[in-house]
């Protein structure tokens, strides 16, 4: 229901859309398979997998893809936020399957629901990027079990308007520091209305500005972001200070497409696959996606499996198909976003490939993966956050 | 009349249980005491006793505490200096601040502007008065949201006010851009006829014949303002600024959607709390209690003024 | 049009209330220009949503040209419809849930005496004051600890069964106060049982005010997003949540179905309501009965 979650509900491009076939459903016309599926009968004919999660799962092709390879029905109820996934799972038997951020994987292993992944079934797990295995490592690996499988990626950079700002090294700099280029930029930049977006660039910028990596290591270093009060406080300062420079903190990127296309902002921090979109669908020229060199955050879905599932092995083989090259490039084309599997890319045109398809493994050692913050600190770090927009 | 047996004596049934005044009752009483203490009663307690819990791995656990309340108001970052004396506030405490001079200010500027047009309906005749009151009626029973969204049209830098003043030579004004005043508009506009309805029916009940009086006895017309208009429309003034300001005072949407996160208005900070990024029942809750306690502080206020039957009564 | 009805309405003025002189005159000309300007305020917003719904692109500097394809694409838009389904059956039936409970509370408001009368009365105005996000987020946490309801369709219906009701309740009771009970009297005098009174005597009386405070339940409910922003959850999408979606995601193509939703939402209540003013006396339990719709 959040529409600010971490990172991605910018991906879906209707809020709480109801799958089409949900929506027959409602209609009675496969309520009985539906009904079948919700209260689980393992016993009769094909079993149907109830997933939640963003709403390019539920396109067509993408369910058609999963369908053709799996002998199982794939309901998917969409969702607008990672959030919301865990809670839904959290209240009951609902879902098989979920696919929230990489992030909220930690919340599902405390909350006990979700199965470790079956590494014999989903055989696509040994082909995804290395860093996405260390990533994995990380963040919801317990006792040498692993309990998601990432699925799709992208990154965060920012956008400027090529007709209006000079060429420049790429830097966050540019968000803060009004003599970083000669184009007066006071009051035409945006930022996300949302901490987990925002409060990892001053970290970023911090580090370099004041030349102080422990700002960048607090997001690095562990499987949440443990910064301390001091340092959230100076992140906090730094974007108050920030505000008179902005036009406004946004909270959907297609109001970010709009603004850009109007001419209300220069300079946007960004997800790229907005970028991809407006170049590709708007045809919009001067607009150029940077990632800043001081570094640059990454999202990646993972899907998790429920341990309340009756269909287990089955909702594993739908995640499996979800990492293999038709359905993978399906999705990918869904969302304009890369898999975390690059074999995927080969199902792609050389168009394609070049907008979300194989990505050089070094590059990608610049990113460093959205987390929740941690526990001790998280009352200072929100509290922080409203501070900065009161 | 000829009815089935069975139909009669269940009729007689129901007419002889009903003929007893502890059962009529139960019956005109009950259901809604019920839907009353399981809807409003038993959720306002819940909230006021989560507000006072512990929030543990997303779950809520029964360990009393009074420390999301002292984070309401205490620390805070934005310095005020009232002569020699400083102090800071809390985010909470600027969303409260904001919210109440945002209300105060749209609830002045409804009736400011309702009170000339409320007082040429009540003048009007009937045919005239059935067109205009149509006229005003038909934006008051327009979904809310869709009278929010109007003004995302109308604002922004490049909104239909500043093209249209770029159409007739002028420059594009910064005021219109999206942030304080269009949420201010916003709200003024949207509760606009709210305001025009309780103020008509409280002039339409004035004796003009009383006023004419006093007009011939050579009061002047700030006089007879003063002196008769105003304190005859009292309920009228105190009722519809209250339907203008309690609901400004939480609002979410206009906001939202006018404010571009730079109006953080109290629904704002709650909305976050409650299903946003820092969802955590607890802070929502001891956010909304706050919020709660102050809107009844200014209802009873208002109640030593105005009766509900004032209010509500036709 | 607001313009010519009102500067008519300057003409047909009666004015024994001021002199002639000029000043008057002038002073009188200011005021019903200041009341056409107000009209104006109310519906300009309004009306450019309803042009705009018309054209190729929202801008009046550059709209395109005239078109009906913006209605065209609703046609087929099933995440429209079934959330317009689900606005009216949720409306419906919280509608009907607060109309028989507020006209049951009504009758006991106004014919007994009983202790708590005037807390019950009190409690049950609250759900109409009660700042909209307040009464949202309490609903959600208490609806997500009892099992079985959680925020969904049922919840919705409850919410607003309960939004729905001081409505009612503020109506019927200004009618029935006015109610001459020496009618029902009289009928029971003549031998007719309680149930017979009722349905004879007291409902053919009372009915337009039980019409017209459920047409206020349902129009609240119809209209109400924030409660619905807590309560609904993914899987009821009422209209207002899906308009809501197009507001925060607004490219050029989300903003004109908006515009072309919202110009058939203020077509279907000036229909509504133009014919509520001709059957029933709408305009007189308005006038009464304001509420809130805080958001």
């Amino acid at each position: 229901m959040s529409r600010r979650d971490t990172v991605d509900e910018n991906r879906s491009t209707s809020s709480r859309r109801v799958s089409r076939r949900a929506y027959l459903a409602g209609t009675g016309a496969v309520g009985l398979a539906a009904a079948a599926g919700c209260t689980g009968s393992p016993g009769g004919g094909t079993p149907t997998i109830n997933i939640i999660t963003w709403n390019d799962y539920a396109k067509d092709p993408v369910v058609e893809a999963v369908e053709s390879n799996v002998d199982a029905t794939v309901e998917v109820t969409s969702s607008t936020s990672s959030t919301e996934m865990f809670q839904r799972m959290n209240q009951g038997g609902e879902f098989d399957i979920a696919v929230p951020n990489n992030n909220l994987v930690s919340r599902f292993i405390e909350a006990d629901l979700i199965e470790p992944v079956n590494m014999d079934i989903v055989s696509n797990y040994e082909n995804i990027y290395e860093k996405f295995k260390s990533f994995a490592n990380q963040q919801f690996t317990v006792e040498g079990n692993t309990y998601g499988v990432p699925a799709r990626w992208g990154w965060y950079g920012y956008a400027y308007n090529t007709a209006e700002v000079p060429d420049h090294e790429p830097s966050y700099k540019i968000m803060f520091e009004s003599d970083y280029v000669e184009e007066d930029l006071a009051g035409a930049i945006i930022m996300y209305d949302e901490a987990a977006k925002t409060m990892p660039v001053a970290a970023l910028y911090l580090a370099e500005a004041e030349d102080d990596p422990s700002y960048k290591e607090a997001l690095t270093e562990n499987d949440a972001m443990t910064f301390s009060e001091e340092q959230i406080q100076n992140m906090r300062d730094l974007l108050i200070d920030q505000k008179p420079r902005l036009e406004g903190y946004i909270s959907s990127d297609t109001t970010y497409i709009q603004q850009f296309q109007q001419g209300n902002f220069l300079v946007g921090h960004s997800g790229r696959n907005e970028i991809v979109r407006l170049q590709e669908n708007q045809g919009v020229e001067d607009v150029e996606f940077v990632v800043p060199q001081e570094g640059a955050m990454a999202w990646y879905e993972t899907a998790v499996v429920s341990s309340d599932s009756e269909n287990v092995d089955t909702a594993w083989e739908v995640v499996n198909q979800y990492m293999a090259p038709t359905a993978g490039a399906e999705l990918a084309r869904a969302g304009k976003s890369p898999s975390c599997n690059p074999d995927v890319a080969d199902e792609l045109s050389e168009e394609e490939q070049a907008l979300y398809g194989r990505i050089d493994p070094e590059r990608i050692e610049q990113f460093i993966p959205f987390k929740d913050i941690a526990d001790d600190v998280s009352d200072a770090y929100f509290s922080a956050w409203e501070e900065v927009k009161a | 009349m000829a009815a089935p047996d069975r139909d009669e004596t269940s009729r007689a049934t129901i007419v002889r249980v009903l003929s007893r005044r502890r059962n009529t009752l139960g019956v005109t009483v009950g259901p809604g005491a019920v839907w009353i203490v399981l809807l409003l009663v038993a959720p306002l307690a819940f909230m006021s006793a989560v507000s006072f819990a512990t929030i543990e791995n997303f779950q809520i656990v029964w360990d009393p505490t009074l420390e999301h309340y002292y984070d309401l108001f205490a620390g805070g970052t934005t310095e005020y200096s009232l002569g020699p004396v400083g102090f800071t506030t809390t985010a909470f405490e600027e969303a409260i601040m904001l919210s109440y001079a945002i209300a105060t200010v749209a609830t002045v500027l409804c009736l400011v502007l309702a009170f000339p047009l409320a007082y040429v309906m009540a003048r009007l005749n009937d045919r005239m008065f059935k067109i205009v009151i149509y006229l005003v009626l038909l934006p008051f029973f327009t979904m809310y949201l869709v009278r929010a969204y109007s003004w995302v049209l109308m604002f922004g830098q490049n909104g239909i006010l500043n093209q249209v003043l770029g159409l007739l030579g002028f420059g594009r004004v910064g005021a219109f851009e999206y942030g304080l005043l269009p949420v201010i508009v916003g709200l003024t506009h949207a509760y606009f006829p709210y305001m025009l309805v309780t103020l008509y029916a409280s002039l339409d009940g004035l004796d003009f014949t009383l006023i004419e009086a006093a007009r011939d006895l050579g009061a002047s017309r700030f006089e007879v303002v003063k002196d008769h208009i105003i304190p005859l429309t009292m309920p009228g003034i105190v009722g519809g600024s209250l339907f203008v300001f309690v609901p400004s005072v939480g609002a979410f949407v206009t906001p939202q959607i006018l404010g571009v996160g730079k109006v953080q208005m109290i629904g704002i900070l709650i909305e976050n709390r409650a299903i946003g990024e820092a969802t955590n029942p607890a802070t929502a809750s001891a956010a909304s209690m706050v919020v709660v306690v102050s809107v009844v502080a200014a209802l009873f206020l208002v109640f030593r003024y105005v009766s509900l039957d004032e209010l509500g009564g036709v | 049009m607001a313009t010519e009805t009102s500067e008519a309405a300057g003409e047909e003025f009666d004015d024994r209330f001021f002199d002639r002189g000029r000043v008057e005159s002038l002073l009188q000309g200011g005021l019903y220009g200041f009341a056409v300007l107000m009209l104006l305020f109310l519906w300009l917003p309004l009306l450019v949503i309803i042009v705009l719904s018309f054209v190729e692109s929202p801008s009046v500097v550059s709209p395109g040209g005239v078109t009906l394809s913006n209605y065209g694409g609703l046609a087929g838009d099933t995440d429209l419809h079934s959330s317009v389904v689900t606005s009216f059956s949720i409306a419906t039936l919280s509608a009907v849930i607060a109309t028989v409970f507020g006209v049951l509370a009504s009758f006991a408001l106004t014919r007994y005496r009983f202790e708590f009368r005037e807390i019950y009365r009190t409690f049950g105005i609250i759900p109409m004051i009660v700042p909209g996000v307040i009464l949202g987020v309490g609903l959600r946490f208490y609806f997500q600890s009892v099992p079985g309801v959680d925020p969904s369709f049922l919840a919705t219906v409850l919410t607003h069964s309960l939004y729905g009701l001081p409505f009612v309740l503020l109506i019927v009771t200004a009618r029935l106060y006015t109610f001459d009970e020496s009618l029902e009297e009289a009928a029971r005098d003549l031998g007719a049982d309680p149930l017979t009174t009722f349905r004879d005597v007291t409902l053919p009386v009372i009915a337009p005010a039980v019409g017209a405070g459920f047409l206020f339940a349902w129009v609240r409910s119809f209209e109400d997003f924030i409660r619905a922003l807590f309560v609904s959850g993914i899987s009821a999408t009422p209209l207002t949540q899906w308009m809501y979606g197009k507001i925060t995601k607004a490219s050029v193509d989300n903003l004109l179905t908006l515009n072309a939703v919202s110009t058939l939402v203020v077509l279907g209540i000036a229909v509504a309501l133009a014919v509520a003013m001709n059957v029933g006396n709408v305009t007189g339990y308005v006038a009464g009965t304001v509420d809130d719709d805080e958001e």
